[in-house]
């Protein structure tokens, strides 16, 4: 007789059963070896059989006892559905499957709200989707060929003067510029993102940095990276490197204590400043890395002791856009030495254009890129909830921004960079060349980058235990024993490989509409089969 | 000869007039034509002669696509420059060019041989092919190509000899060769870059031979013999070549590895602060890297029978000692925790022990009881050594005794004093013969004293006495136990009969006063005893009255029953009379005789009471973690609090443990406490369910004890590890341990799962990697 009550939680309240096949197991223990979250164990477990063989009835006994693998029944040591176990299994005996009947975001709530890292999985309709590449340049004017044309595929990063605002003049029959004009670089249109040291692991946060400095070193493609609020390594602000990152500051400050250290010891200057407001995944709400990811070079980047930390919603210095504009871009400017773009990065909301149009006006000219981050985005860890419920697609909100710029005969001027499930259908490429036709200057990625570094995750609860610390890939964790199984060469070269693939399908699109440069504003070229999508962004509906 | 002009006046021929014209000549035998055309396209092709005849035209002036689909036997010269496509999808006619050629010479030819005399135009020689079946087509070009030249080209060869092309930076154009998958193109002078995976190649021998070869008949289509010699300088030559199908494959794009190596950040960027060899582990790891290890906790837990057992009997260790054979260790072992496994454990215990037994979540505990009864008249031997230290205890019942049987096998010199003419407390004055033997009581009692205790009956401690026994003493231990019958304040509570005295009485031998209807008290073990005394007295019928569900066991009330007693609760006893006992809610029993069994407190008022010794309620000592209640003196036993008999015998276990080290001397050690292990760390699933009627002799309940928490040395971990990790090591002792190789061990916990003992356990891997720092400078 067993001894169950009816309120004890079962697998079968939990978002993932694992599903095992006793006849095929091996019991190699591999998988509950290598089972990171303890979802899995091995336990005993009997076969007491009566039978009767004979023509008659004639009682015979037997009692079997073996061992078996077996999910745990609990609300903090549960399957996550990330397939380690498949993945490992010799003998295909064991796989996690979705449960539809979970019970956990009912049940799990005894030490308040449930955390979790990843992306919204309620809000998982991509209006880039319902839109294509529709206008095909053929007999009217000959498409492009990948292969043979020379295409301009770079954006601005820095506030963008009009012609007639820039400061030249004719000295000794020489124009000359006469006086200090605000940076522009001229970057790649993928900006990987916003991704801090303490959220990723030192491997995983080193392979996208180190892939970065391939494409631009090797591939000729200048692809920047935003440190994200966790501080940079010193040994990057110290080396040549530098210059193709871009240092975060956002409302924790966090790591900023050795960014200022390293000033006088460093020999180029970073290739931008990002001003974090908000971000897509949790918008309205702070930062949040659990205890447990706050290992000893986190808390020292950061100078912090071993707790769980959280970024204030705002910026505490901060009470209004103008306080925004004129002391945070200004001290950001100022540090360095007004050389460096410096842009700000905000949730999409629906003040996006209200606060695009006040940084377009304002009369220092100070801001040097408008980044919006929509619900789509993902993050390490944060309340399910705002998760789940708080957020605001971004592909409208780049478009009126673009044509509220327009409208001023300003576009252009602060770069437009769009962000937050860029590439979540696996193809970035043609999400970025929607997001530009409707106005951005670019995009830029996260997850899709932890992704190609073996991150599991998805929008159907696949995983998404950033938060906790035991990432089974070693990307979003500081335990040695799960951050050494990450190889941050091969991490790397999927990026590589993926950024690449990115261009050459960026000029496959850029190809049938004939541009040879980004296709910024370029609409036309895009058509819907949903009227309503079709309608708001203001492009053709067709069916 | 067909010879025709084109242009008449102003009257110019249409394409579609000439070539029509061209094609009637053709198929009527004409072989020769000198056409003086006037930008016609299309002009030579693809046409064939009825008998297979060469065809060969002169052309001047001609438009786009000149020779144009052009077949074998068809041979074309044009004088001067043409317009672009000359050659397009040439098939197999000789095309030759005197001056320069438009864009796109040769485009898709896959045959014949196209001599031009000048310069090529853009995209020159693009998609060219050559089809396996005939020879492939040739394209030479005296002079340079424009841009894109060569573009997807899939077969044939091409020959830019770049005569007189000094002044272009290259001889190719840009972008020479883009989406080049087959065939050859040999270059003369200076190119520009040409895409990753084309190569760039100096001629071989067959190369050479191949210009050298066609050379003659190049330069004498143009009419150029002149420049033989300076076109066969080879060293001058290069060709160009797409990787073949095989070396792209081999070719690895990216590499990561040397990147970070020879140009990243030395030692990564993190190298201040986190110490990393990048080495990749495999998601299963031994050693230091495991995400957990295993441990072999043998007895770290306590057994439930062990736990629930106040005296703290480990009887899974009893069987585990049956289990290797050893019997009599088995059986001595209990006496090691207690003097009376007979009249306890296998009497009047109410066994606690067998009622958390983890068996009887399986079918039946295993019988302790039984079990300890087979310990009852074994001898000890007495302690070898002596320690010279004397210890006085006060009170002969099983506290004091069970203190004074720990002491004395320590070596003490135990003296226990009792006024009762015989030792042994309760089990001697109040329980009932019938449910303990007296023999049996006494048998214990005389191996008591076979450790060498001495027994002092009739011994009344006072004040005086108990200063004076202090004083010749190392140590006293008061174990007096409860011995005043409590009652509440009833109306009428003169008329109680005292419960303990009447028991007293009955196993004195006297019989003392009984009535017909009596009601007891109280329907606790003594409130039974009590009843079954009254019934032995003669008394008639017995009710038992309690405030709640009675507490004793179903044994003895089921006795009691059968005798036609009875139990009334919840019943709250408001007053007594003469006539009986009336409750708080009207209800009267009528009696003879109410006696009174809802306990006892102790007396003790031969204690000093100028040393601060805490009392609860007036009447219970409160002792010091370690059971003294004063300098020197301890306790155990119901002076501390009413209890069962086993819970006065390990009282007194453990106040022996800080005697013991209180006369020695010794750093007080606390009393070793465990947990009881957690069901589900024990396996069960491999005991079988037994019928309830076959319980056997308890001895052979080895085969059904689960062994919680203690190892039975089954060896379903050693035959289970999938990586054979684990090694049984045998001691000297006889003991032995289960240890697992951590240089094999990968952390799976399987030893865990099949232990059925609990033994085993799988935590998080407690060593720390130090991977990461503050980075400071050491």
């Amino acid at each position: 007789m067993e001894a169950v009550k009816t309120q004890d939680v079962a697998v079968n309240d939990l978002p993932w059963k694992i599903e095992y096949h006793a006849d095929r197991c091996t019991m190699c223990g591999s998988c509950v070896a290598g089972c990171s979250f303890k979802a899995i164990k091995v336990v005993t477990q009997s076969q007491s059989l009566t039978i009767s063989e004979g023509s008659q009835p004639e009682p015979k006994h037997t009692h079997v006892a073996r061992p078996i693998i077996k999910q745990v029944a609990s609300l903090t040591d549960f399957c996550r559905g990330c397939g380690m176990c498949e993945k490992i299994c010799p003998n295909n005996a064991i796989r996690p499957v979705r449960n539809p009947d979970s019970r956990r975001t009912l049940l799990a709530k005894d030490n308040g709200p449930i955390k979790r890292g990843g992306r919204t999985n309620l809000n998982a309709q991509r209006t880039l989707d319902s839109i294509v590449v529709g206008r095909i340049s053929q007999m009217t004017d000959p498409s492009l060929d990948a292969a043979r044309h020379t295409f301009d595929i770079r954006s601005p990063f820095g506030r963008v003067l009009s012609a007639k605002e820039l400061p030249f003049e004719l000295k000794d029959g020489k124009l000359v510029q006469a006086s200090h004009t605000p940076p522009v670089d001229w970057i790649y249109p993928l900006i990987f993102s916003d991704m801090s040291i303490g959220a990723l692991s030192t491997r995983a946060w080193e392979a996208v940095a180190l892939a970065v400095g391939y494409l631009n070193e090797k591939c000729g493609l200048p692809v920047r990276m935003s440190s994200g609020e966790g501080g940079m390594p010193v040994k990057l602000l110290e080396s040549e490197y530098l210059k193709y990152f871009i240092i975060q500051i956002a409302s924790g400050h966090f790591g900023w204590n050795r960014i200022i250290k390293a000033m006088p010891h460093m020999v180029t200057d970073p290739a931008g400043i990002l001003i974090k407001i908000g971000q897509g995944a949790k918008p309205g709400d702070g930062g949040l890395l659990p205890e447990a990811k706050v290992a000893e070079h986190v808390q020292a980047i950061r100078g912090v002791p071993k707790a769980t930390l959280a970024s204030p919603p705002n910026h505490q210095g901060l009470y209004s856009i103008e306080e925004s504009v004129q002391k945070m871009h200004l001290s950001m400017n100022a540090a360095f030495g007004f050389r460096v773009p410096v842009g700000i990065k905000c949730a999409a909301s629906a003040t996006s254009v209200s606060v695009y149009n006040n940084l377009l006006r304002d009369p220092y000219k100070i801001c040097g890129g408008f980044f919006l981050d929509g619900i789509q985005g993902g993050t390490g860890a944060a309340n399910e909830v705002s998760l789940d419920h708080t957020g605001h697609p971004v592909v409208s909100k780049i478009r009126d921004c673009y044509n509220a710029a327009v409208k001023q005969g300003l576009q252009g001027q602060i770069p437009l960079y769009g962000g937050g499930g860029i590439g979540m259908t696996g193809n970035a490429a043609a999400d970025a060349f929607k997001m530009m036709c409707l106005g951005a200057n670019g995009v830029f990625v996260g997850k899709v980058l932890i992704q190609l570094l073996g991150c599991v995750g998805n929008e159907q609860g696949r995983c998404n235990s950033c938060n906790t610390g035991k990432c089974p890939m070693g990307i979003c964790s500081q335990n040695p024993r799960l951050v050494k199984r990450l190889d941050i060469d091969r991490g790397a070269q999927k990026i590589v490989d993926y950024v690449l693939a990115f261009d050459a399908e960026l000029k496959k699109l850029m190809e049938p509409i004939g541009n040879s440069s980004l296709p910024i504003g370029r609409s036309d070229a895009l058509v819907s089969t949903d009227k309503a999508v079709a309608e708001k962004l203001g492009i053709q509906y067709v069916c | 000869m067909f010879k025709i002009e084109t242009m008449q006046g102003h009257d110019r021929m249409s394409t579609q007039d000439l070539l029509l014209a061209i094609g009637d000549a053709v198929k009527q035998g004409e072989t020769e034509f000198e056409i003086e055309a006037s930008g016609q396209h299309d002009i030579g092709g693809p046409l064939w002669h009825p008998e297979g005849k060469t065809l060969h035209f002169h052309v001047t002036n001609a438009g786009q696509r000149l020779g144009s689909m052009c077949l074998p036997g068809t041979e074309i010269v044009a004088d001067g420059s043409v317009s672009a496509d000359v050659g397009w999808l040439n098939s197999g006619g000789t095309i030759t060019v005197k001056g320069d050629a438009g864009d796109t010479a040769g485009h898709c030819s896959s045959g014949g041989k196209i001599f031009i005399g000048g310069r090529g135009g853009t995209r020159t020689g693009s998609l060219m092919k050559h089809d396996p079946l005939y020879e492939e087509p040739e394209l030479w070009i005296l002079k340079n190509v424009g841009s894109f030249s060569f573009e997807f080209m899939g077969g044939g060869r091409a020959i830019v000899c770049g005569y007189d092309s000094e002044q272009f930076a290259s001889v190719l154009g840009d972008r020479a060769c883009v989406g080049m998958v087959g065939g050859v193109v040999y270059v003369r002078g200076t190119i520009d870059t040409y895409p990753a995976d084309i190569k760039y190649l100096d001629l071989d021998e067959d190369d050479i031979a191949f210009l050298d070869g066609g050379m003659d008949e190049f330069l004498q289509h143009i009419e150029r013999e002149d420049l033989r010699q300076e076109l066969s300088d080879w060293s001058q030559w290069k060709k160009l070549r797409p990787l073949t199908a095989a070396e792209k494959k081999g070719k690895k794009n990216h590499d990561l590895k040397a990147f970070r190596l020879n140009d990243w950040v030395k030692g990564g960027i993190f190298s201040d602060v986190a110490h990393d060899d990048f080495a990749v582990h495999n998601t299963l790891s031994t050693g230091l890297y495991r995400l957990r290890v295993p441990s072999w906790d043998n007895a770290k837990f306590a057994a439930p029978c062990e736990f629930n057992c106040p005296t703290g009997i480990p009887t899974q260790r009893r069987y585990d000692l049956i289990r290797q054979g050893k019997l009599d260790e088995a059986f001595q072992l209990e006496l090691q925790y207690t003097p009376f496994p007979g009249s306890v454990c296998g009497s009047v215990c109410p066994n606690p022990c067998m009622d958390h037994c983890t068996r009887g979540t399986i079918d039946e505990p295993i019988q302790i009881g039984d079990l300890g009864y087979r310990s009852a008249f074994l001898k000890v031997e007495p302690p070898k050594t002596k320690t010279g230290k004397k210890i006085a205890v006060i009170g002969g019942g099983v506290a004091g005794l069970s203190t004074a049987w720990q002491l004395a096998r320590k070596g003490h010199s135990v003296t226990v004093y009792d006024d009762a003419e015989h030792m042994g407390g309760k089990l001697e004055q109040v329980i009932p013969r019938g449910r303990l033997a007296h023999e049996l009581l006494e048998a214990e009692l005389k191996r008591i004293q076979s450790v060498g205790v001495e027994f002092v009956t009739s011994y009344k401690v006072d004040k005086e006495k108990f200063a004076a026994l202090r004083k010749e003493n190392d140590a006293v231990v008061v174990a007096t136990g409860g011995t005043k019958s409590r009652f509440f304040p009833w109306e009428g509570a003169e008329h109680l009969t005292m419960g303990l005295e009447y028991l007293k009485a009955i196993n004195r031998g006297e019989k003392p006063a009984t009535g017909k209807r009596v009601v007891v008290i109280g329907a606790g073990n003594s409130g039974m005893d009590t009843c079954r005394g009254a019934y032995e007295m003669g008394a008639e019928s017995v009710i038992a009255v309690d405030v709640q569900k009675p507490a004793a066991f179903a044994d003895e009330i089921e006795y009691i029953e059968n005798l036609g007693g009875k139990l009334v609760w919840p019943f709250f006893t408001d007053k007594i009379t003469p006539e009986g006992v009336y409750g708080n809610d009207g209800r009267f029993i009528p009696a003879d005789q109410v006696i009174v069994s809802i306990g006892e407190e102790p007396v003790l008022d031969f204690l000093p009471e100028d040393e601060g010794i805490e009392y609860f309620r007036k009447s219970w000592l409160v002792p010091k973690k370690d059971q003294s209640i004063a300098d020197g003196v301890f306790t155990a036993g119901d002076t501390i609090k009413p209890g069962r008999l086993t819970d006065a015998i390990g009282s007194g276990r453990k106040a022996a443990w800080y005697v013991d080290q209180y006369v020695m001397g010794k750093e007080t050690i606390s009393f070793p406490e465990k947990q009881q292990i957690p069901a589900d760390r024990l396996s069960k699933a491999y005991f079988d369910k037994c019928h309830h009627c076959l319980l056997g002799d308890p001895v052979d309940d080895h085969t059904r004890c689960v062994s919680c928490g203690t190892c039975r040395d089954c060896k379903m971990c050693l035959e289970s590890c999938p990586e054979k990790a684990i090694t049984r090591i045998q001691k000297e002792d006889g003991s032995w341990e289960y240890v697992s190789d951590p240089d094999r061990c990968i952390g799976c916990g399987i030893c865990a799962g099949v232990c059925p003992c609990g033994v085993w356990s799988i935590n998080d891997n407690p060593e720390k990697i130090a991977m990461y720092s503050t980075g400071a400078k050491a």
